[in-house]
């Protein structure tokens, strides 16, 4: 039977030191952490903090200075534990002479791929991502949102069970924000773990499970976003149709009974959604949506 | 050809070879493991440190001996394509602009036009591409490691292993390719540059005997060609219409007759034996004395360079090679051809411009039979090619002697004089194979200096017969293949060295340890103990006080403490010159330039020594990419 803790750090620690083995700064102090199956877990916090640092230590790039990482049961310094990884580094660290094909390829080999597999694989993922028509051009010659796409199909391309992406949506569109965000929940649905540490709030909070917040190298919080974000002591009920006179009864009701109304009004939609929806409806119908003089209006 | 050192046999050298490899590996791995037992106690303990070095022995045999070829080909294959990104081609234009320069510079006219295109475009080649994999080996995964690309590489199920030799052997293909195509273009622009031809009309050939030709006899016909790169040849039509040209600059041309008398048009041809790859047969060279006794050298006339020992003209005293192992089937034709390069030493001017007489004698070791050949004149500087007949009938001189070998407990005469057989001296025609040769193909060419007062040098290298010769194409890729194991040393120090240094430091490095191995040889006799002038701190002491490196410094404190300075630098030099690759001893330039065929020991010997290099260095590289932290 297959564990389903997939990530266990015991006590990591990592010191950051100089030439001469003096202690410049203690990036990470004694984390424990777990992580489990089918789970998709943020980390967060301040530039800094360690976030970077675990994900490091999390794929071997850096060697704990105490405590332990394991990944699968395995230590982190294992080889054998990247057949079942994928990263996604937070600036696509590819190689930019290769285009989008012959990069795929190059690390489908890495996972002893036969040719077959790979060739299948990379149309697979360049699909994906949406570079169909850019996959024979230099990486070079891409966009930092076509980079992070390639970037994410490189990652993907043996089709990872533990996912760890550093900083998924720097660097895209709201567009491509939505789907990689909808492309994270979709891996997750698909059993996968993922891992990934942003600067962008609201997209943690859109799809990770459970967050851990880091600050100086220590671990601040730990739990599930839905009950961190909770609050207890507030009520919120949402209703359509309601009349004016219906709001009023409603906060006599409320006040009755010793509560305190924090506010009534019409909640907004985010800006993303109104984005989305917009370039959505242009698509389905193109020409010019909105008038000078409405426009005018409006502003 | 100037060959210091003997070519050794590559079954009798391979063992003693691989057990110095072994002890020096062996050695350093030793060194290394007590490190690495200390350091990892110091900071873990001596358990945990003890276990975790034992982990990492393993897992070094575990990530070596499970490397997977796809990986590396595909590691192998990006280092092709970052080297073509880097536009490695231009080297190839770099090398044609050289080429094309070098058509105005080299001068076709030259006595040996071969040898010096050859050894120009070979050593153009070996600098170029020794550069360019230099240059590709040290910045390589310094680069990847700067712009994180090595991050995505290691976060797959990549070992390090597969990392260093897929660097290598990109970089290796990518000097591989370059080497081919140079090595076909270097070809086509010696070809190119040595081919030349000559008119002969019947007007420049007149009877080489004029009474002769009076008479209406059918006379042999001599004269010279045109002057055509600078030299015309001298051409003999005989009798029967077989017509051939004298060597001149060190080849022939063959002439085709069409008709007859006055109206015969002659067609000099391409020249032939310009480009050459002999395959000799050497001997073991032994010296006479001027009373006749066996040594091991010649007399020291002075010369710094002792590659060559001197015999002392109008005396017994000869430079004697012996040969074995000669079958008749060997030399086809009627005359054994012979060639040799002796230096000539003159305590007396005499007539400057003659040259000073020798004899080259044939000696059967089993019968003691001796019966001259030939008397020559020696060329300095020049092969001269003499040819022993194999039916001897014009015999000036013959004598039966005993070898004399003077040993501890008195003189050993080989064979005894009292089985010597003098009547075997009164023949008036000798057999080459039959008379002089033993039945195990045994024999010994003695070379004497006629002229008192003079003295000729010999060295091992400098006489050998020569059976036949080989492809001059073969030998000038197996010339290039000595340069690409050159490369291959190159590249896996660039690669070592990158995997700790940045790729400016990893550079100094490598070029350092391939200055330091060029000489090595020095370095050796530095760590054994300097014949004159005492090790580097004396050295530098005599070089300030400018004093002489044969006289004894005086005694004092100074002394003292630069003679035990250099006593305790000793070992050190000497374990430095056991590790440092023997770069001189790679170049092949030297054979394809002076028309040798490269032997099939000499490469053996060298692609094992490549080898011997690679396979630590890739272990080292290895170790070195694993124990450091990539990311930071």
């Amino acid at each position: 039977m297959q564990s389903d803790v997939i990530i266990e750090t015991r006590n990591l620690t990592k010191v950051y030191r100089d030439f001469w083995g003096r202690q410049k700064v203690q990036a990470l102090k004694a984390l424990d952490l777990e992580i489990h199956r089918g789970e998709i877990f943020g980390l967060l916090g301040p530039n800094g903090s360690g976030k970077t640092t675990t994900m490091k230590l999390l794929l071997g790039l850096l060697f704990p200075t105490s405590g332990k990482a394991l990944l699968f049961g395995k230590d982190a310094s294992d080889v054998a534990k990247n057949e079942r990884i994928g990263y996604l580094p937070e600036e696509s660290y590819l190689y930019r002479f290769l285009n989008a094909e012959e990069t795929l390829d190059f690390y489908g080999r890495l996972f002893n791929m036969s040719p077959k597999v790979r060739r299948q694989r990379v149309a697979q993922l360049i699909n994906l991502v949406g570079l169909d028509m850019a996959k024979r051009r230099q990486l070079k010659e891409y966009s930092k949102g076509m980079t992070r796409r390639i970037g994410l199909a490189q990652a993907l391309i043996n089709d990872p069970e533990l996912i760890l992406l550093d900083e998924p949506t720097s660097g895209l569109d709201p567009i491509g924000t939505r789907n990689m965000k909808d492309l994270i929940l979709d891996l997750r649905n698909q059993g996968k773990t993922i891992v990934m540490c942003s600067h962008l709030l609201a997209d943690v909070q859109d799809v990770c499970d459970r967050i851990g917040i880091l600050y100086q190298g220590e671990l601040q919080e730990l739990g599930r976003v839905d009950s961190l974000l909770e609050m207890q002591d507030v009520t919120e009920i949402r209703t359509t149709g309601l009349t004016k006179e219906a709001e009023s009864e409603i906060q006599a009701i409320v006040e009755k009974h010793q509560g305190r109304v924090l506010g009534v009004g019409h909640p907004t939609s985010t800006l993303e959604d109104l984005f989305l929806n917009i370039i959505a409806e242009s698509e389905a119908h193109p020409g010019r949506r909105v008038r000078a003089g409405e426009a005018a209006d409006g502003s | 050809m100037v060959l210091e050192k003997e070519i050794p046999a590559f079954l009798s050298w391979i063992l003693p070879a691989a057990l110095g490899w072994l002890i020096v590996v062996g050695a350093l791995v030793a060194a290394a493991l007590v490190l690495a037992v200390v350091f990892a106690t110091i900071r873990r303990g001596p358990v945990r440190g003890i276990t975790s070095v034992f982990n990492a022995v393993v897992a070094t045999f575990v990530d070596v001996f499970s490397m997977s070829p796809r990986r590396i080909m595909a590691l192998a294959w990006l280092a092709v394509k970052e080297s073509i990104r880097k536009k490695v081609v231009v080297a190839v234009a770099v090398f044609i602009v050289v080429l094309m320069l070098a058509g105005w510079f080299l001068d076709p006219n030259s006595t040996n036009p071969g040898r010096l295109y050859l050894s120009f475009v070979m050593t153009t080649t070996s600098y170029l591409v020794l550069l360019l994999a230099l240059f590709l080996s040290v910045f390589s995964l310094p680069g990847d490691m700067k712009s994180k690309t090595l991050h995505t590489v290691v976060t797959k199920p990549v070992r390090h292993s597969e990392i260093i030799l897929g660097r290598i052997i990109g970089f290796t293909l990518v000097c591989t390719a370059l080497l081919v195509v140079m090595g076909a273009l270097s070809f086509g622009f010696v070809i190119k540059g040595l081919d030349h031809g000559h008119t002969l009309a019947s007007a420049d050939l007149h009877p080489a005997s004029g009474e002769a030709a009076e008479g209406g006899e059918n006379v042999p016909l001599v004269g010279m060609t045109s002057n055509e790169h600078g030299h015309r040849h001298e051409v003999y039509v005989d009798p029967s219409g077989a017509t051939r040209t004298r060597l001149e600059n060190g080849h022939t041309h063959t002439v085709t007759v069409e008709g007859s008398g006055d109206t015969a048009t002659y067609r000099v041809g391409p020249p032939e034996g310009v480009l050459v790859a002999r395959v000799p047969i050497r001997g073991t060279l032994r010296f006479r004395d001027p009373k006749g006794f066996d040594k091991d050298e010649g007399i020291n006339v002075g010369d710094e360079w002792f590659y060559r020992s001197y015999i002392q003209g109008g005396t017994d005293a000869a430079a004697i090679w012996s040969f074995s192992g000669l079958k008749e089937s060997d030399f086809p034709g009627e005359r054994v051809p012979l060639e040799m390069t002796l230096g000539v030493f003159r305590t007396h001017k005499g007539e400057i411009t003659r040259e000073i007489q020798g004899s080259l004698s044939l000696r059967n070791p089993d019968t003691g039979l001796m019966v001259e050949i030939e008397i020559f004149e020696s060329k300095e500087f020049i092969t001269q090619k003499l040819w022993i007949p194999k039916h001897i009938n014009e015999v000036s001189y013959s004598q039966v002697i005993s070898r004399r070998v003077p040993r501890e407990n008195g003189m050993e005469f080989i064979p005894p004089e009292d089985q010597l057989d003098k009547t075997l001296a009164k023949k008036s025609e000798y057999d080459l194979f039959q008379d002089l040769i033993t039945p195990d193909g045994c024999v010994e060419v003695w070379i004497q200096c006629i002229e008192p007062g003079q003295h000729f040098g010999a060295a091992q290298p400098d006489l050998y017969l020569r059976a036949g010769d080989a492809s001059v194409p073969l030998n000038f890729v197996k010339g290039f293949y000595g340069i690409w194991l050159q490369v291959v040393i190159v590249t896996s120090f660039g690669v070592m060295f990158s995997t700790f240094l940045s790729g400016a430091v990893a550079m100094v490095g490598t070029i350092g340890v391939l200055i330091a191995g060029f000489y090595a040889e020095q370095l050796v006799e530095l760590g054994v103990g300097p014949k004159y002038g005492g090790g580097p701190f004396e050295s530098f002491r005599r070089l300030v006080a400018q004093d002489n490196v044969m006289t004894e410094l005086a005694p004092g404190l100074g002394t003292d403490l630069v003679k035990m300075a250099d006593k305790i630098l000793q070992p050190g030099l000497q374990g430095m010159s056991m590790i440092l690759p023997p770069f001189k001893d790679f170049g092949c330039a030297a054979f394809v330039a002076n028309g040798f065929d490269i032997p099939g020991d000499f490469i053996l010997t060298r692609t094992v020594m490549a080898l011997g290099f690679f396979v630590p260095l890739f272990i080292i590289g290895y170790l070195f990419l694993r124990n450091r932290e990539v990311a930071r």
